[in-house]
C-alpha cells in the first residue's frame, strides 16, 4: 500500500517588501486544504529561496509579491532554479500586478499568476490539478 | 441593442428566467456590520434609552468631542486633500510634487520607499534592486534639497510619510535643509507619520526593535515639541493596523495602545501632556461599512477625548481632540473590475468626510495593480474635489449624529475598543503585547476570517465572488512604470558622494552622534549635524543602532564604515 | 511532474553529499514508496557515525532559536549539520504549517546546513520511525552532527527523542507548575535542561525548582545527572545572548560521558530495539492488512466483533494464522 504524497509548498517573500498578509493568509488556506506549507516569510534572496526549496523537496514554490518588485526577482529566481536544474516543480506568484504584466510574468518562467481577490479555491484547484500526486 | 436582444431571445427561448427572477427578489446577504455585528431592522428611541446628550454626545467643537473638534467644521476650512506622492528618484517625486501642486493638491506628501524605511542607502546591496520601486529614498542632505528645491517651505504643509525609526533621519534632513535655506524652523508646518512601533508589523521589524522604536520616536516628538511647535510630529497609524485585515474597534484600540507607548514615554521625560499632546494625530482607515466608519470615528473622537483628560490629566482642550488623517482602504480595492475601485474610494472618502476628517488620501483605483499613474492620482484628487464642492456635505457638522443608528452603533463601536483596550490590558499591555507577538497573532487570525468570509460568500465584493466577469487584459488608464534609470543614477550620486566628501567633518558628527546616544540625549540635533556633515540615512541610524546593541546594519550585510 | 531518478544513483550522489539526492530521498522514505527499503538498505552501511541531538519542549519556549545558535556553534566547530524539524500536523485537515525555517534563517546560505522539516502525521509507519531513516539519510550525507527539533506534545514525539544521543528539554520561567507536572516526563527524556528565557522575572525560582526536583532523583555512581542551563536565546541583541557557550559545553560533557562509559552503546542498542520493533510492527500490519485486501473479511471480522460474534483476541489469533503462518 503506497501512501498518498501530500503536496509541500513552499511560500515566500522576495526583497525587501514587507507585506505579508496574503503570505500568510494563503499559507494557512492550504494547509487547511491539506497541503504541507513551509513558510519562509520575509526577505529572502532568490538563492535561499531555492536552497529551501531544494531542501524541503517541495512540489510548489508560492511567490507574493506587492510592491512592483515581481519583474525584478522572477527572472532571479527561474535563473536560481535552472542553475540547480529544480525547475520542474510549480512555480506560482500571488499577488499585485497590472493584467500586463501576467504575460510577461507567464514567459518568465511563472506557471500560474494569482491576483489579489483571488478565492482560495482557485488557488488550492490549481495545484492540486497540476502537482502529479 | 442588437446583441441584448439576441440574448433575451435566447433567453426567453430557453426558458432562462431565473437569473432575472432571482436578481428582481433579491436581499442582502447579510445584516451585520463589516465588523461582524448584528444590526437591528430599525434604530427608534428605543434604543437610545438612556440619552445623555451633553456628557456623551455634545455639540461639536465641545468636549467629549463626538460629533468633532471644530464647532463649525468644514464652515472653518475644508479638509487637506492630500495625495501621496513618491516615486523613482527625489528628482522624480519632485515633478509629481509639483504637477499635483498645480491642479489643486493642498498639501504636499512624500512618503519613503521600502530601502529608505528600512535605514538602508541607495547603495546598500539590499537596497539597490529596489530603490525608488514604491516611494523616495532620501540618502544624504543632497536628496533633500532636491525634493524640496524652489518650494517655499515657510508658506506649505508638507506630509513627510517616513514611518519607521528612519522618521529621526527624514526630521534631520528636512530641519538641516530648511535652515540651510535661511528658513526659521520654528514657524514649518507640516507633519511626519512618525510611528515606529507600528511600522514593525508592516514589514520592518529588522529596522523598528521595540526599544529602539519608542526612544527615536519619542526623540522626535521632544525635539519637535521643544523647537518645532506647529508641526505634528508623529501620525499614529491606526490605518496600517486595519490593514491587515482587523476590525473597526481593534484598529481604534491597537491604535489607542501604541499611542500611549509614546506618551508613557515622553511623560517619563519630564514633558507636560499639554505640552505635547495637541500636535498628536492619527491616520486612520476608511473601509466600506460607510456607517460603521463614520461610528468608528465618532467613538474613537469620545475615547480619545476621555482618555486624554480622565487617564492623563489634560486640561488643555486641544490636548483632548482626536485630530486625524484618513487614507481610503487600500485593501478594499481589487484588480478585477478595476473601475469599480473609484465608487468604493468615493463612498469611503465619504465616510470619512462625514466622520469630520482633518486631511484626506484617496487611494487611487490602480493601487491593486501598480503605483498610481498620473491620470489615476489626479482622479483620486477629483473625488475629494466633487465631495468638496458638488455634494454639499460640507454644509453641516456631523450630519449624522443624532441618528439612532448612527449614535447606537457609536457606542457599540466604543463597547468594542473598551473590550479589545481590556484584552491588551490582560496580556500585560501594550509593550507586552506586542514583545510577547500577542499583536502578531491576532493580525493574522484576523486576516484569515477576513479570506473565509470572502471564499465563504459572506462578505461581496463585486468582481470577486460576485457579478464577476472575466480578467482584463490591460489596465484601463495605463501602468505606471519605474524608471530604473533614474533610481540608478541616484546609487551613482551616493556612491560618488560618500567618495569626495569631508571625511574628518563625517567622522567628527558620527562621534558626536555616538556620544549623544550613549548619554541617553536626545539625537536628533546631532542628527541634524551629521547631516550637514553628508552622513547618510544607514550611517546616521546604524551608529545608534550600534549604541542600542543592535547590529549596524538591520539587514546584517554591510559592517559599519567608522571605526574609532 | 518530477523527472524520476534512478534509486541507486541518487544513494551515490547523496553519499557525495549532493542535497538534491538527499531531498528526494527523504521524500522517497517519507511517502513510504515502493523503493523505499532498497534505499535504506544502501543507505544503512554509511551510517552510525553522527552524533544526534535531540531538542524538545513547548510551544514558544524558542528551541528553534536554540537550534539555530547550536547550528552556528557546530559550523564553527567546522561540522556539517543536518536538522529535522517536527511540526504538527492539523487533524482535520492534515495539512501542516512549517514555519521554523523562518527561525533558522541565519544558516539559509550556508551549504554545510542542511534542514527539512517533517509533518508530524501521516505516516503510515509513524513518525518515529520516518524520522529514524530521514536521521539516517542525514548522516550518509556527511553530516556530523544531526539535530531534531520536536515540539514536546505527544507520546510519538517523546519517542522521537528517544532516538537522540543528547536530549536538551527546554522549558521557560513562569512554566512553573506545568515544571511539576512534567516533572516525571522531563527526567525521563533529559539529558540537559535548558530553562530558557532566563531573563524572565521569575528565572531564579524556576531555576531553584529545576534544580531542587533533579536532586530528589535518584542516579547510580558515575550515572550521568541532567543538568540545567539557563539560557537567553532570543534577542534581538547579540550581547544580550546567554548561557548558549555554557549550553555547547555541557553538550560536549555528555557526549564524552557517553563516550567514557561506553553508555552510548546502551543507547545504540535500545535505539536498535526500538526501530527494529517499530518496524517488525508495521511491516506485519502491512502484511495482514494486504492478506485481507479485497477480500471483505476486514469488515466481517468488525461486524462479528460489534455484534459480540467474536472477541477482538480470537478474531486476531484467526487472522495471525491465516496470514502469518500459513504453513500450519
Amino acid at each position: 500500500m503506497v501512501m498518498k504524497k501530500r503536496i509541500k509548498v513552499l511560500v515566500t517573500k522576495v526583497g525587501l517588501d514587507g507585506h505579508d498578509r496574503g503570505a500568510k493568509v494563503v499559507s494557512s488556506l492550504l494547509k487547511e486544504a491539506g497541503m504541507e506549507v513551509i513558510y519562509l516569510g520575509m526577505f529572502q534572496r532568490p538563492e535561499s529561496i531555492v536552497k529551501a526549496a531544494i531542501d524541503e523537496d517541495v512540489d510548489v514554490i508560492g511567490l507574493s509579491y506587492l510592491s512592483g518588485e515581481h519583474l525584478i526577482f522572477t527572472p532571479k529566481i527561474v535563473d536560481e532554479m535552472k542553475k540547480n536544474n529544480f525547475d520542474d516543480v510549480l512555480l506560482i506568484a500571488g499577488g499585485t500586478f497590472p493584467a500586463e504584466d501576467i504575460p510577461t510574468m507567464e514567459e518568465m518562467g511563472i506557471d500560474k499568476v494569482f491576483r489579489a481577490g483571488s478565492l482560495t479555491k482557485s488557488i488550492v484547484d490549481y495545484i492540486k490539478d497540476h502537482v502529479e500526486e | 441593442m442588437g446583441e441584448t436582444n439576441e440574448k433575451a431571445v435566447q433567453n426567453t427561448q430557453e426558458g432562462n428566467w431565473d437569473d432575472y427572477i432571482k436578481a428582481y427578489y433579491e436581499k442582502p446577504a447579510s445584516f451585520k456590520s463589516w465588523s461582524g455585528y448584528d444590526l437591528a431592522e430599525i434604530y427608534t428611541p428605543e434604543h437610545r434609552p438612556d440619552e445623555n446628550y451633553k456628557q456623551n454626545i455634545a455639540d461639536a467643537g465641545t468636549y467629549p468631542y463626538t460629533r468633532g473638534i471644530h464647532s463649525n467644521m468644514f464652515r472653518g476650512r475644508l479638509w487637506t486633500k492630500r495625495e501621496v506622492v513618491g516615486i523613482g528618484s527625489p528628482a522624480d517625486t519632485h515633478e509629481r510634487l509639483k504637477y499635483l501642486s498645480q491642479h489643486g493638491g493642498s498639501g504636499l506628501n512624500t512618503i519613503a520607499d521600502v530601502t529608505y524605511e528600512m535605514g538602508l542607502d541607495a547603495d546598500h546591496p539590499w537596497a539597490v534592486d529596489e530603490v525608488g520601486l514604491t516611494g523616495v529614498n532620501i540618502t544624504s542632505i543632497k536628496d533633500m534639497e532636491t525634493l524640496t528645491k524652489d518650494i517655499p517651505l515657510d508658506k506649505v504643509s508638507w506630509s513627510l510619510i517616513t514611518a519607521s525609526t528612519a522618521s529621526s533621519v527624514t526630521m534631520a534632513q528636512y530641519v538641516a535643509v530648511a535652515q540651510d535655506a535661511g528658513y526659521d524652523i520654528g514657524i514649518l508646518r507640516g507633519s511626519i507619520q512618525n510611528d515606529p512601533i507600528h511600522f514593525r508589523y508592516c514589514g520592518f521589524r529588522p529596522a523598528c526593535p521595540l526599544d529602539l522604536s519608542i526612544k527615536l520616536g519619542s526623540d522626535v516628538m521632544e525635539y519637535c515639541t521643544k523647537n518645532l511647535p506647529k508641526w505634528y510630529y508623529t501620525t499614529v497609524n491606526m490605518y496600517d493596523l486595519r490593514e491587515q485585515g482587523v476590525t473597526a474597534p481593534q484598529e481604534v484600540a491597537f491604535g489607542f495602545g501604541i499611542a500611549m507607548c509614546y506618551i508613557d514615554e515622553l511623560i517619563r521625560r519630564g514633558l507636560d501632556i499639554d505640552e505635547f499632546a495637541p500636535r498628536f494625530t492619527f491616520y486612520v482607515s476608511c473601509h466600506m461599512d460607510i456607517f460603521e466608519e463614520v461610528a468608528k470615528i465618532r467613538a474613537a473622537r469620545r475615547m480619545w477625548a476621555r482618555l486624554m483628560k480622565e487617564k492623563y490629566g489634560a486640561k488643555d482642550p486641544r490636548s483632548m481632540q482626536f485630530r486625524f488623517a484618513v487614507h481610503t482602504a487600500g485593501c478594499s480595492l481589487v484588480p478585477q473590475q478595476p473601475f469599480n475601485n473609484m465608487i468604493r474610494i468615493a463612498y469611503e472618502a465619504l465616510a470619512a468626510v462625514l466622520g469630520g476628517v482633518q486631511s484626506l488620501h484617496c487611494c487611487s483605483y490602480d493601487e491593486p495593480m501598480c503605483l498610481p499613474t498620473e491620470k489615476a492620482h489626479l482622479q483620486a484628487l477629483r473625488t475629494q474635489q466633487i465631495l468638496a464642492y458638488e455634494t454639499g456635505v460640507t454644509n453641516v457638522a456631523d450630519p449624522l449624529g443624532g441618528s439612532y443608528y448612527v449614535e447606537s452603533l457609536t457606542d457599540k463601536i466604543e463597547e468594542e475598543t473598551l473590550k479589545v483596550m481590556k484584552e491588551v490590558e490582560d496580556v500585560g499591555g501594550m509593550e507586552e503585547a506586542i514583545r510577547t507577538e500577542w499583536l502578531d497573532r491576532q493580525f493574522e487570525s484576523e486576516a484569515v476570517k477576513r479570506q473565509k468570509e470572502l471564499d465563504k460568500g459572506e462578505k461581496l465584493v463585486v468582481g470577486v465572488n460576485v457579478f464577476t466577469t472575466e480578467q482584463e487584459k490591460t489596465t484601463p488608464l495605463g501602468v505606471q512604470k519605474v524608471s530604473s534609470n533614474s533610481a540608478k543614477q541616484q546609487v551613482a550620486e551616493v556612491k560618488e558622494l560618500k567618495r569626495t566628501r569631508d571625511i574628518n567633518r563625517l567622522n567628527d558628527a558620527v562621534k558626536r552622534l555616538r556620544d549623544d546616544a550613549n548619554d541617553s540625549k536626545n539625537v536628533i540635533p546631532a542628527m541634524i549635524e551629521a547631516t550637514r556633515a553628508s552622513g547618510t540615512t544607514g550611517e546616521l541610524l546604524g551608529t545608534v543602532r550600534e549604541v542600542f546593541g543592535y547590529p549596524y546594519d538591520p539587514m546584517e550585510t554591510i559592517e559599519s564604515p567608522f571605526n574609532f | 511532474m518530477k523527472k524520476k531518478l534512478n534509486t541507486s544513483e541518487m544513494v551515490n550522489r547523496l553519499l557525495a553529499g549532493d542535497r538534491r539526492s538527499a531531498a528526494r530521498l527523504i521524500t522517497l522514505v517519507e511517502n513510504e514508496m515502493d523503493d523505499h527499503h532498497e534505499v535504506m538498505s544502501l543507505v544503512y552501511p554509511h551510517t552510525g557515525q553522527a552524533m544526534i541531538l535531540g531538542i524538545t519542549g513547548a510551544g514558544g519556549t524558542g528551541k528553534s532559536t536554540l537550534t539555530d545558535h547550536l547550528i552556528g556553534k557546530f559550523r564553527e566547530q567546522g561540522k556539517k549539520v543536518g536538522v529535522v524539524v517536527v511540526d504538527p500536523s492539523s487533524p482535520f485537515s492534515g495539512g501542516a504549517f512549517l514555519g521554523d525555517r523562518i527561525r533558522l534563517q541565519s544558516h539559509s546560505q550556508d551549504d554545510g546546513v542542511y534542514i527539512r522539516s517533517l509533518a508530524s502525521r501521516g505516516y503510515l509507519g509513524g513518525l518515529s520511525r520516518a524520522t529514524y531513516d530521514v536521521i539516517r539519510i542525514m548522516e550518509a550525507m556527511g553530516n556530523e552532527v544531526v539535530i531534531v527539533e520536536t515540539l514536546g506534545a505527544g507520546q510519538d514525539e517523546v519517542d522521537v527523542i528517544h532516538i537522540a544521543h543528547t536530549c536538551l528539554v527546554v522549558v521557560t520561567p513562569g512554566m512553573g507548575d506545568d515544571i511539576q507536572a512534567m516533572k516525571a516526563g522531563i527526567m525521563e527524556i533529559a539529558d540537559i535542561i535548558v530553562l530558557n528565557k532566563a531573563d524572565l522575572d521569575g528565572a531564579d525560582r524556576s531555576l531553584r525548582h529545576l534544580q531542587g526536583a533533579l536532586t530528589v532523583g535518584s542516579f547510580e555512581e558515575g550515572e550521568w545527572m541532567p543538568r540545567v542551563v539557563p539560557t537567553v536565546s532570543a534577542a534581538n541583541k547579540p550581547e544580550d545572548l546567554q548561557g548558549i557557550d555554557e549550553l555547547t559545553v555541557t553538550i560536549a560533557e555528555h557526549q564524552a560521558y557517553l563516550r567514557k562509559t561506553r553508555a552510548i552503546e546502551r543507547v545504540r542498542y535500545n535505539r536498535v530495539e526500538q526501530e527494529l520493533g517499530l518496524i517488525f510492527k508495521d511491516e506485519l500490519q502491512k502484511i495482514i492488512f494486504k492478506g485481507l485486501k479485497g477480500t471483505g473479511k476486514k469488515r466481517e471480522y468488525i461486524e462479528s466483533i460489534i455484534e459480540q460474534r467474536k472477541d477482538p483476541y480470537s478474531v486476531v489469533e484467526e487472522v495471525l494464522n491465516t496470514y502469518l503462518l500459513p504453513g500450519e
